[in-house]
């Protein structure tokens, strides 16, 4: 292996982070309004990204329709994962929701494992192209699907959060329920909207996963569920720009670990990783969002 | 305009508000004065839907708004602004009263994208209006969080107004103002009468009360003491015992 092949894994890691980016986000965005972590929210995204496969497998849709199907499911599950978790549970205990949460995240791999039998199954990739060369180097042509479509759910996000009122109402209730609930905003509309926009996040991302490893396995829920709160914690809980460059950053470290050493190693070194941010910088890259 | 009968406000053993009755006309500015701890705030968040009242009832416009969720009561007319500021840091000034203004009405759910998903155009004239007016148009693109303490007010002031309420609620308005700001409070108070607006004006500073409220409603321990004009409730016996060493 040469520098080359370095920069090669980094480049590939960059594109694929974009997804650790989009599950570090919907992190940070429920625990900006709720200030609370939802342990299930990457379990949800994969379990959305196996209801788009019932499009083909089940009703005969083409290959295409698990993209939308499986970001439309997410959202759902988002919705469901408010209602079963958060809206019922007292907020006041600290340990409430985390509980119910990664209750939900076993239910959630239980359910895909007994609908599944187990068994991996196929997912589609984004695109089926050629890979595009520069130079010494080679973009993977579904890798660069993979990110665009990260990429433009960003910007998306990004345009409702500062641009939109409904946006601006999600930050005004993270900063100041009691003004916000005066101002006619309506806590729970606003909370439950929230995880609907941070579920449709995740099932881009479950989907891109999906597409970029050719299949879905119930084994993917807790790593993803790990490197989803590492970005968070590594981008500094709270902060959306901070979820998206820990993303790339992790995306990038994990694929440049497994060149330098192998598969299995590579997980030790991104703890490592989160490790180093721990001690060196707890409040992530980016301080968070402003909270009362 | 709003009408408080037998209103009682209870935490575990203690009656914050303990049954008390006061009425405002349209169009008058009504102050509710007391001494520390005698629930003048307690009835303001009982009036405003943050706290349910234990007894009583709570009249707009002869309606009984218990049942009113707080969220819905900014369009019903009812606006507040806090004693300890609680503006959106984080937003900027501009987008302050843009959270505020326009709040939804019952036909609200048709309109829900145009609401929520709509761009700034349609709102920026009238923003721009309410800003002019508190002195806080060059401080449209800063963070709400930069601002200094009078501009914070007046920002708080500006976005309560941006929902064209009914009835304004201001909570200690003057706390932390100096003389200046607090003549400035006055005159603002005076136009806003002017304006048509009803106000409940809760305040510790006693000139400002004396000189903008066309009556007064005295609280101690949470029952009435008093009411009156001004004039009346100064020489009111009780009230003077209820401030002795702290009255002005």
């Amino acid at each position: 292996m040469g520098f080359v092949d370095y920069v090669q894994a980094i480049i590939d890691g960059l594109l694929f982070g974009t997804t650790y980016s989009l599950i570090g986000i919907g992190f940070t965005l429920v625990f900006g309004v709720m200030q609370k972590i939802n342990m299930s929210y990457a379990a949800g995204s994969l379990a959305g990204a196996y209801c788009g496969l019932v499009g083909p497998q089940l009703m005969g849709l083409p290959p295409w329709s698990v993209f939308p199907l499986s970001i439309a499911a997410s959202g759902v599950i988002g919705y469901l994962i408010y209602l079963t978790c958060f809206r019922f549970i007292p907020l006041a205990s600290p340990l409430a929701t985390l509980m119910s949460t990664v209750g939900m995240l076993l239910l959630l791999d239980e359910i895909i494992v007994h609908s599944t039998a187990g068994m991996p199954q196929n997912y589609p990739a984004i695109y089926d192209g050629d890979p595009i060369e520069i130079g010494d180097f080679m973009l993977r042509a579904d890798l660069v699907g993979v990110f665009l479509v990260c990429v433009v759910a960003m910007a998306v996000l990004l345009a409702l959060l500062y641009r939109t009122r409904l946006g601006m109402a999600t930050r005004a209730v993270a900063q100041q329920p009691v003004a916000a609930q005066l101002c006619g905003m309506r806590l729970q509309a606003v909370n439950g909207l929230t995880f609907v926009i941070a579920g449709l996040l995740g099932g881009v991302a479950g989907a891109m996963i999906g597409a970029s490893v050719g299949m879905l396995s119930p084994l993917i829920a807790g790593p993803i569920t790990v490197k989803g709160l590492i970005v968070t914690v590594i981008g500094g809980l709270g902060s959306i720009p901070g979820a998206i460059v820990a993303g790339l950053m992790v995306g990038a470290a994990e694929n440049l670990f497994q060149a330098l050493r192998n598969v299995t190693e590579r997980d030790i070194y991104v703890m490592l990783l989160l490790f180093v941010f721990l001690v060196v910088r707890p409040g992530g890259l980016f301080s968070g969002r402003g909270h009362d | 305009m709003l009408e408080v009968r037998g209103l009682s406000k209870h935490f575990g053993g203690v009656r914050a508000v303990d049954g008390i009755d006061f009425s405002i006309r349209p169009g008058e500015v009504f102050g509710l004065i007391g001494p520390n701890g005698s629930g003048k705030s307690t009835t303001v968040n009982l009036v405003c839907g943050l706290y349910q009242p234990t007894a009583g009832e709570i009249l707009f416009e002869g309606k009984d708004i218990a049942p009113v969720p707080t969220h819905r009561r900014l369009s019903l007319g009812l606006a507040r602004t806090f004693q300890n500021i609680r503006l959106f840091a984080n937003l900027t000034v501009w987008e302050n009263l843009w959270m505020a203004e326009n709040a939804p009405s019952h036909r609200a759910e048709t309109r829900f994208l145009k609401r929520w998903i709509g761009g700034r155009s349609d709102a920026r004239e009238r923003i721009t209006k309410a800003l002019e007016f508190s002195g806080l148009a060059h401080r449209a693109d800063d963070l709400a969080g930069s601002l200094a303490f009078g501009e914070q007010r007046r920002l708080e002031l500006a976005r309560a107004l941006a929902a064209k309420p009914r009835l304004l609620l201001l909570d200690e308005p003057a706390a932390g103002m100096n003389a200046e700001e607090i003549a400035q409070l006055d005159e603002r108070i005076r136009a806003l009468q002017q304006q048509g607006y009803t106000i409940l004006l809760i305040e510790h500073h006693m000139e400002l009360v004396m000189a903008v409220t066309d009556r007064v409603c005295v609280l101690n321990f949470g029952r009435k003491i008093a009411e009156g004009t001004p004039a009346e409730v100064q020489a009111d016996p009780a009230v003077r015992e209820a401030y002795l060493g702290t009255a002005q």
